[in-house]
């Protein structure tokens, strides 16, 4: 294999699964910004309990 | 400049819609910032965002770091200047990254230990004076490092909007991005740079996919890879060849560098990891990120390989030769940074260039507001939290924090305006980050993995990073490692070759100190 063709496959390869990460991300990432903030939300209301 | 430069340089896509778009994604960080503002009262969660940050905005926030507007600036440098063979960055820094998700290499012993700093780590596992010293190193290496971020992140946006004709541009162009990063940055502390980093990486990923798309259709695949081989030969595609400008010593040197130092060992990175909720969070993000590690370095080195084909190779690009190429023995009009933002400016449409520009200037504000945040929470909780011998109160710190931030700004302003240097940006990343990164590098890895690692050896270790010094191009003209015109520079050692050797030497000195004064129970406890 040349290096050319190495560095082909190599990028169009990259793309595709970058492309597939990046709606699993944008999706999943989300879910993960409710918990965040509910977590948050629950250690505010803990400490003015305190 | 010339007026034909100016000429050139005006020609682009950016319009008025494309403006309104990057405002308006401006303001809507912003909007963030202050709404989070609330939660950033605790230290842990102002610079930890809490330990509440889940896997996929783990992945999300550590792209959204990684990826900076400066990172793209200096691999698309290194596509121009090195075609395709600097892919072999990319791939060394994905198949790192991966080994460290899929092994917990570093970064899951230090979740365990709960530390939020590195030099946390070193007072946990030697002394507080070690925590101190590898603070002040950090902190040195850091700040040096991040020192051209300012002006490198204003080169892209005068380029690719076409104000770069105006000579006073870039720096009006520096003072305002940096006025924009410090208000927010000060602001929400971690929990805003995560929400933010979400927006970036949603805004940026799907921005950089289409652009790289367009390249390929705009030129076409036959020509990119017959530019890059009738400009730089088999070079442009192996990276050993001798002047491709890599070989097997700079190799080498990015298995450490682009590898485990991106990944973890570098502070900002590793912050993200410890702002995980658990290791198996950690692990997931590091497996997940392994491709954005890829891209980040990748797409921009693509792109800057498409903008060299598209200034030789095209007609479109003919009026950019001059600008970029001079005649031997004489230096071109333009840096060759400008060339890809160029590049852009004529080939993606408007709209999507708004969208790109934003995203990029948001990848801007990202990096810039990680860095100022992990160097200045060192500084406050590695450095002079440890040296206080009164109790240091939440809000001081914080307080103290900010200030630190603001005073940041103002150095990096000073140093776009004022350094000096020819040497590649990110051989210079290299050199300015290898003072730190050395010595922590080998002082992490034995420390973790070697019970019998030391105080005395990790401070040797530590201190060996200053060696790298050396490596940076005003020190290596002053003491004779270098001469000769830039582009035809005599160097005695690269700065591979001065990195490798300050990595060997550290790991000598590490083993060596803790062998000849192992730490007693009392100082090990």
């Amino acid at each position: 294999m040349t290096w050319q063709l190495f560095w082909q496959i190599f990028l169009f390869g990259v793309l595709g699964i970058f492309a597939v990460m990046a709606v699993l991300v944008t999706i999943l990432g989300a879910r993960d910004i409710r918990k965040l903030i509910r977590g948050l939300k629950e250690n505010d209301e803990d400490r003015e309990n305190e | 400049m010339t007026e034909a430069a100016k000429e050139a340089l005006s020609q682009t896509n950016f319009g008025t819609i494309d403006l309104v778009i990057v405002v308006v994604y401006l303001l809507f960080s912003l909007a963030i910032g202050l709404m989070v503002k609330r939660y950033a009262g605790s230290m842990t969660n102002y610079i930890g965002a809490g330990r509440k940050v889940g896997p996929w905005l783990g992945i999300a926030t550590m792209t959204g770091t990684e990826l900076g507007l400066i990172t793209v600036m200096y691999s698309a440098q290194k596509g121009f200047t090195g075609g395709f063979a600097a892919f072999h960055m990319a791939l060394i820094a994905g198949v790192v990254t991966l080994f460290v998700g899929l092994t917990g290499f570093i970064v899951g012993p230090l979740r365990r230990m709960r530390v939020l700093t590195i030099p946390e780590f070193y007072e946990k596992r030697f002394s507080k004076p070690v925590r101190v010293l590898g603070g002040i190193l950090l902190v040195l290496a850091g700040v040096l490092n991040m020192g051209l971020f300012l002006k490198i992140g204003s080169q892209f946006i005068v380029g690719v909007t076409g104000i770069a004709s105006e000579s006073a541009a870039l720096n009006w162009v520096m003072v305002g991005l940096l006025v924009l990063v410090l208000a927010y940055t000060t602001l929400g502390g971690m929990i805003s740079v995560v929400l933010t980093d979400y927006v970036q990486f949603v805004v940026l990923s799907f921005g950089m996919l289409l652009a790289s798309c367009l390249a390929i259709s705009h030129l076409g695949w036959e020509t990119i890879v017959d530019g890059v081989t009738t400009q730089l030969g088999a070079a442009g595609f192996d990276p050993t060849v001798e002047g491709s400008g890599f070989g097997w010593s700079y190799i080498f040197w990015q298995i450490i560098l682009a590898g485990f130092v991106g990944c973890a060992v570098w502070p900002t990175a590793v912050a993200r990891a410890l702002a995980m909720e658990s290791e198996r969070a950690v692990r997931i993000q590091y497996s997940w990120s392994s491709v954005s590690f890829t891209v980040r370095f990748l797409l921009p080195y693509f792109w800057g390989i498409c903008a060299l084909v598209f200034i030789t190779a095209t007609p479109a690009g003919e009026d950019l030769k001059a600008l970029f190429f001079a005649p031997e023995g004489e230096q071109a009009p333009l840096e060759n940074l400008y060339a890809m933002p160029v590049f852009l400016g004529r080939i993606v449409p408007p709209v999507l260039l708004g969208i790109l520009v934003a995203g990029m200037i948001a990848a801007f504000m990202s990096t810039h507001d990680s860095y100022f945040l992990t160097w200045s929470s060192v500084i406050t909780q590695d450095i002079v939290a440890p040296l206080k011998r009164k109790p240091f109160s939440t809000k001081s710190r914080v307080r103290l924090t900010r200030i630190l931030i603001v005073l940041m700004g103002g150095y990096v302003l000073y140093w776009g305006i004022f350094y000096k240097g020819s040497q590649d940006i990110w051989d210079y990343m290299g050199v300015t980050g290898g003072i730190y990164f050395t010595g922590a590098f080998v002082v992490l890895f034995l420390g973790i993995y070697w019970k019998r690692t030391s105080s005395l050896g990790a401070t040797l270790g530590l201190c060996s990073g200053l060696l790298m010094l050396f490596g940076l191009d005003p020190l290596q003209r002053a003491v004779g490692l270098k001469s000769g015109p830039k582009d035809d520079a005599v160097q005695i050692l690269t700065e591979a070759q001065i990195g490798l050797i300050t990595v060997g030497i550290a790991i000598a000195l590490t083993v060596l100190g803790s062998l000849l004064k192992p730490d007693t129970e009392r100082t090990a406890s």
